[in-house]
């Protein structure tokens, strides 16, 4: 299942019924039903904050294999950036020093089993792997 | 569908949805929070690095005067989260 969703902050209300209709139909349970929209949240908000001067929809798609859940985000127009290449945060560090940045992009990584990144042609396509 | 609510002097209550498109409605809500407060999670089924902002954001504040959030009633879900970004270890997670 896959479909575009327009750059705003306001799609995510139609990302979560979309994601909702396809963990039902691919019968996830609700641990995992949770991932998938934490997951699509952090990448599509990320790729609306950074790539602000994109004006073409974003694609978001899912399928499961009997062993596997992949998860697809596409942005037709955008910057090269590498999240799998970030500085990982500290999560030890005491309440101070602690800052915001980044935290959704770890989130990701903590409950996805693989994250990749390709770049080419001002489309950024950002694969994701659960393992079943 | 995302509520929040003071629902005393010193408690908050979330339910539903916290995700980045409610960011500014709970900001308005824990900005006005000047004292230690219980937040209680019972209601809340999901909630994403946005609404871990505003909690960071807000413990940062209160503890410069010594006080804290309290954070009560969370689904094992929402507490995986917590976990995984290590807020199990600068709130107190009841």
């Amino acid at each position: 299942m896959e479909r575009l969703f327009e750059r705003r902050l306001e799609s995510l209300a139609e990302i979560f019924a979309f994601l909702k209709d396809a963990s039902e139909a691919m019968s996830l349970d609700d641990r995992l039903s949770f991932s998938v929209n934490m997951a699509v949240e952090e990448l599509f908000t990320n790729m609306i904050k950074y790539g602000a001067s994109g004006e073409k929809e974003i694609l978001v798609g899912i399928e499961r294999t009997p062993n596997q859940l992949h998860i697809r985000l596409v942005d037709y127009d955008s910057e090269p950036f590498d999240l799998t290449d970030l500085e990982s945060i500290d999560i030890s560090a005491p309440l101070e020093k602690r800052r915001p940045g980044g935290l959704g992009i770890h989130l990701v990584k903590c409950i996805m089993d693989e994250v990749k990144y390709e770049y080419k042609d001002r489309t950024t396509h950002i694969l994701l792997t659960k393992y079943l | 569908m995302f509520e929040i609510d003071r629902i005393s002097e010193s408690e908050i209550s979330l339910a539903g949805h916290f995700d980045a498109s409610q960011q500014e409605k709970a900001s308005k809500i824990f900005e006005e929070i000047k004292t230690s407060h219980t937040v209680l999670f019972n209601e809340l089924d999901y909630i994403s690095s946005a609404g871990l902002s505003i909690l960071l954001y807000t413990q940062q504040r209160l503890s410069e005067v010594g006080d804290a959030l309290k954070l009560k009633g969370m689904n094992p879900h929402v507490k995986l989260v917590f976990e995984y970004a290590g807020f199990d270890q600068i709130f107190d997670i009841e």
